[in-house]
Formats: C-alpha cells, structure tokens, sequence
C-alpha cells in the first residue's frame, strides 16, 4: 500500500492496488503521478468510457430481465451492489506471424453405383444412383499476415477469460493515455505478470492464426489441421480498457454473480445461477406437450 | 513523416498506430519526475475535474467547462494529386445522349428526345492510390494432378508488388460506379493539386475523404486481397481453378490521395429522375440508370408465352394425333362464356 497526501487538503490518501482515488474528505479526484522507472509499466494507451452509471444500470437491468426465465428466482429480487467503472489494466499485442500448415483436403467427386432393391412385389432388382463421395489429399503451405488487436487482461481480480468475454473493444477509438482521461474512475494498477501476459497474448495470437487458416483452407471439406506458428516482431504494449464491474447479492448464503459489461461497446458477460426446479418444470412440461401431440395424433388416425 | 518501424509503412501525423501492421508509435519522452498525487484542474475556476463519459472529457463540475485532451478524432483528409478533367461540359451532354439513344429495345423509343437534363455536375471523387510491397501466401482447387476428383488442392507463395491500386473513398459514388470508372483513368497524367488548371479545363469539386483514415484500414485491406486474388492467378497450377484464397503480409505500404473526374448527371423522364456518370478522361464511357418502358416489356413477356404454348401445343397435337370428339357440352360452355365476354 502506497500513501500519498490530497493534492486538495492534504489529507492521508490510501492507493492500494489502483492509481486513482476520491478523497474521502473533500471528494477531489486524486491521481498519483510517478516516474516512468518506478517498476509499474505506465500505460500507453486508454479506451475511454462511453456511458457513465446510469447507462452501465440500465444495461445491466435490461440484461437480467431477459434472464428470468430459468434464472433463480431469487435474482428477481437482487440487489445490485458495489458498481464500480474500472480502467482495466491489459496489454495490447500484435506481431508477424509466419505459419507452415499440414492438413488434408477433402475434395468432392460423384460416382454412379448399382444397387439393388425389392419392388412392391417384393421382387428383387437392380437399380443405379449418383453418390458423392470424398477423396482426401495432403497439402502443405505457408501463411503470412499480421496479428493485431490482441487484448489480454493484466488484472488479477478479473482474468483473460472473464474480459475476453465482453470483447472487442473499438480500438479505432484509441487514444494516448493521459490522467485526464482517468479522473475521478479507478485506474487499477497492473498487478499480472508481464511475461505471463506475454505468452497469454502469445497463444491467442496462435489461436488467431488457426481461426485465419480454418478460412484459408481449399477444397470442400478439410481435417487434421495443424500448424507451427512463429511470431517475429511483436509489440507489447500497456493500456486501459473500460469495464463496469457489478456483483449483485441474490441470496445471503451464496457468492454474488458478478456481472462485467464493455464500458465501451456495452456488451455483457455474466453466469447467471439456473434454478434446477425451473429447468426440470420446463423439460416436463415440454414432455407432456409432446405426449399430448402424439397422443392426439394416434386417436385420430382412421382405423385400418 | 517517418516509417513504421516493423513494416514501413509511412506513417502520418496524428496516427497512434501504424495503419497496416498496427505497431504502437512511439510517444514523445518525457522528462523524470518523483511520484506525487496529483488532481487535474478545470482551466477556467481551478476546480478539480473528473473524466464525463458522457462528454467523453473531463469536464468540470462547477463552471461545465470541457476540457480538450487529445482525442482520436479523423483528420480531414483532402486530395493531393488530382487527374484532371479532359471531358468539356458539351461533350459529356453529347455522351449522354448517345447512351439514352442507345439503350436497347426495353427503352421507351422518345427517351433520347424527352428526357431534360437536370443537373451536370463534375465532380473530383476522392480515392486511395495505394502502393506496396507484398508476402502472399495462397490455396485454390485446380485441375493439375486431380485424380478422381476433377479437382487436387495447391498452395503456394509469391512476392507481389503493387503500384498504384485505387481504392475509392467517395461519398458522392457508390463502390459499382467507382468500381466501373477506374479502369479508364490515365494516372499518368495526375498533377498536385495546388497546380492551377490547364487552359480549357473546368473548376470542378474536389471531393473530401469521406472514409475515416481510423476506417481505411479495412478498406485498403479488402481491396488489396481482392487484387491479389487476381494476381496469383499465374502462379496456380492447371487449367482451371477454384476456391482462391489469399492471405497478404505488406510491407512499404505508400498511400497518395487522389481526386479522380467524372461527370454526374440527372435527366428527368417523365416524371421520373435518373442518374447517370460520364467518365471525366473518356467520354464514350457512360453508364447510369434509364427507365423501362413495360408496355414493350409485357409485350415481348406476351409473344414468349404465345410461342411457347404454341409448341406445346404442337407437342399435344404430335403426340396424341388423333383428337376426341368435343362434347356437346364443352361448345355450350364456350359459347355461353363468350356472349358473357
């Protein structure tokens, strides 16, 4: 924990964990400014917010409206807690990257064949069709292009996967970091390792790579893909993301969901609790439906 | 303007990222400081000031004064080169009405006679010429070494370079109509656009870039896979292919705007206006709408159904010759039908 005195009343100013805090006694934005070789990377880049509380609310209401219908029913009655709009510290990644590639391409041909069938009179004969079959065939190659716009999260308390899921981010909207961009929000320092962050960025530049190739393969049908990705010239660079963070407390005795909404794009992310009874009500009643169909369907067939 | 670093690409002023390989451009050093907390002030009361999504600012909660930070905002980008125009206003009247004079039998036959010109407007539509070096790796189907299939996969790779690919930025075109008039443009001939017009030649609008430079990217990209589809077509094995797929590294990308000319003009027929574009360098290229006249249209529809049930008919005839007796009862009908009609 760092302490830092209000650049406004002088008072004792706590920044754990973030580089930003409101001044608990004359409510000032503080904004702790520091050398660039103080051992914290100092962001390059922010996303700005887009909407501010009353916006990330509606979103959030909207969203677990529409989930209801199996949701624990308990949800209904949550309470939306500890809402907090946070520069999520992350790193921006993009690189050369130069794939050899394997895989066998399924190429389809037509051949007529002769089979044989029994008539009406329970006859047998022969009788030919047109069927299209597959003849796989090796192929390998190269695959060059540039891998950009790989987020990875640098936050300890919210992981890759959980921002990776209200990903993208308009990164057209970029700007150069300034502390008047992060006023009065909380910029969260970057507590994940950077060389952690690195190979995560890495792997998803590979995984972008193989969603590129899944594209670029010929043929009408391909399988057993593989690829060796080497990435040259790579950049690495810390910045902001925008993200509401929401925890709504559902039932006293369990964890709150946690809710995570773009700050920019406004899409939301979120595992909503099912209510088993709910669910088993649903499936039984869709059975009966489909009894009472066929059910239906038998009495009305005329008698043979 | 310097170069990317990592493709060299030339970059532009304001840009944050490299615009083909999106390497991070280096901001300018600052000096050594001590760490302190710090709040930023409003300019105008001295206030501290918070960051408004709304505003997409700070702005200051006592005097509502924004404050201007650095913003990602598109520069207006203008031409710098322009082709000039060589099409006067007369001749590209004249194009037009030997294109509404020959717009085939749909056409109504007065069109080229009735139809009033509204408007001629030439105009210097805004476009990318795009130059680089390219790595593109590629795969397509082709009839070379195909065994029971009539088609065997290929890959392969090629160095390309490409000069001077247009890539329209237009508000005032549409993609097919840019996409038309390219072919036709001598680029040779372009000069700065600051060089006063040459004797005879018209003041046109120069149109401004209507895609974002943030948007170009995308654009350019698109329209460099495109011709690179076409361009590895030499290098693919066989005679005939399918399923070209293309993916390309560029480096050195050089990008120069250029304001292109063409006439837009607007004939009312009947009632009715229409659009129509004549090259600005060539005048025998003219295309645009034109009306339909759909009393020749139901006529021709009409002869097609009368011929063919004529040979359907004679199908009938030739395969059951020999015709039954009508009833008495059909004529009746008929003739009932008919004192109705």
């Amino acid at each position: 924990m760092v302490t830092f005195s209000c650049n406004q009343c002088g008072a004792g100013l706590a920044f754990e964990g973030v580089r930003t805090t409101t001044c608990p006694y004359c409510a000032s934005p503080n904004f702790v400014e520091r050398p660039p070789s103080a051992g914290q990377p100092d962001p390059a880049f922010a996303v700005a917010f887009t909407g501010d509380a009353v916006w990330a609310r509606r979103r959030l209401e909207g969203w677990l409206g529409g989930r209801t219908l199996y949701a624990d029913p308990a949800l209904r009655r949550a309470r939306l807690e500890d809402l907090r709009g946070i520069y999520l510290p992350a790193y921006l990644y993009s690189a050369v990257a130069r794939s050899d590639y394997t895989a066998s391409i399924g190429e389809h041909y037509t051949e007529t064949e002769t089979y044989t069938t029994k008539d009406a009179q329970g006859n047998e004969k022969t009788e030919t069709r047109t069927v299209t079959r597959t003849e796989y065939r090796p192929l390998a190659g190269q695959h060059v292009g540039y891998i950009t716009d790989v987020i990875v999260s640098a936050s300890a308390g919210l992981d890759h996967r959980t921002l990776g899921a209200v990903e993208p981010f308009d990164l057209r909207q970029l700007r150069r970091f300034s502390p008047a961009l992060v006023s009065g929000w909380i910029h969260e320092e970057f507590s994940r390792d950077a060389d952690d962050c690195r190979r995560a960025s890495r792997s998803e530049a590979i995984d972008a790579v193989g969603d590129k190739l899944r594209a670029f393969m010929p043929g009408d049908s391909y399988s057993d893909l593989a690829w060796r990705t080497t990435v040259e010239w790579e950049s690495f660079d810390p910045i902001l993301v925008p993200v509401w963070v929401f925890a709504v407390r559902y039932r006293d005795d369990r964890p709150p969901l946690r809710v995570v909404i773009n700050g920019q794009t406004g899409a939301i992310a979120g595992k909503v609790p099912l209510s088993w009874w709910k669910i088993t009500l649903g499936i039984v009643l869709l059975l009966a439906v489909i009894a009472a169909v066929i059910f239906l369907v038998t009495q009305h067939r005329p008698a043979p | 303007m310097t170069g990317c670093t990592r493709c060299k690409t030339e970059l532009e002023d304001g840009d944050l990222r490299c615009a083909i390989c999106a390497l991070p451009v280096p901001a300018a050093p600052s000096g050594e400081r001590s760490a302190y907390a710090q709040i930023l002030r409003c300019t105008e009361c001295n206030a501290a000031v918070a960051f408004d999504a709304e505003a997409r600012a700070p702005r200051c909660g006592f005097c509502s004064a924004t404050m201007v930070i650095e913003q990602p905002v598109d520069p207006i980008e203008s031409a710098r080169v322009r082709v000039p125009f060589l099409v006067e206003r007369e001749q590209a009247e004249a194009s037009l009405r030997g294109w509404l004079g020959n717009r085939g039998y749909f056409a109504p036959r007065t069109l080229r006679d009735e139809a009033v010109l509204e408007s001629l407007t030439p105009l210097c539509w805004a476009g990318w010429l795009v130059s680089a070096q390219a790595t593109v790796a590629w795969t397509a189907d082709s009839d070379a070494g195909a065994r029971r299939s009539s088609w065997a996969p290929h890959a392969g790779q090629v160095p390309l370079r490409f000069d001077a690919i247009v890539v329209p930025a237009s508000r005032g075109l549409d993609a097919d109509e840019c996409r038309l008039l390219v072919p036709y443009y001598d680029l040779r001939k372009a000069v700065p656009v600051e060089q006063p017009s040459i004797a005879g030649e018209l003041p046109a609008m120069i149109e401004s870039f209507d895609a974002q430079r943030s948007a170009a990217r995308h654009i350019v990209q698109r329209a460099i896979d495109a011709t690179a589809r076409t361009r590895v077509e030499p290098s693919i094995p066989g005679r005939r292919y399918r399923n070209v797929h293309v993916a390309c590294l560029l480096e050195g990308q050089t990008t120069e705007r250029v304001a292109l000319p063409a006439w837009v003009l607007a004939y009312r027929f009947r009632g009715s206006t229409y659009r129509a574009i004549v090259h600005g360098q060539r005048p025998e290229v003219v295309f645009g709408s034109s009306p339909i006249d759909w009393a020749r249209v139901a006529r021709v529809a009409l002869a097609i159904a009368a011929l063919i049930a004529v040979i359907v008919a004679l199908v009938l005839l030739v395969r059951r010759p020999v015709d039954p007796e009508p009833s008495p009862e059909g004529v009746h009908a008929a003739s009932t039908s008919a004192q109705i009609g």
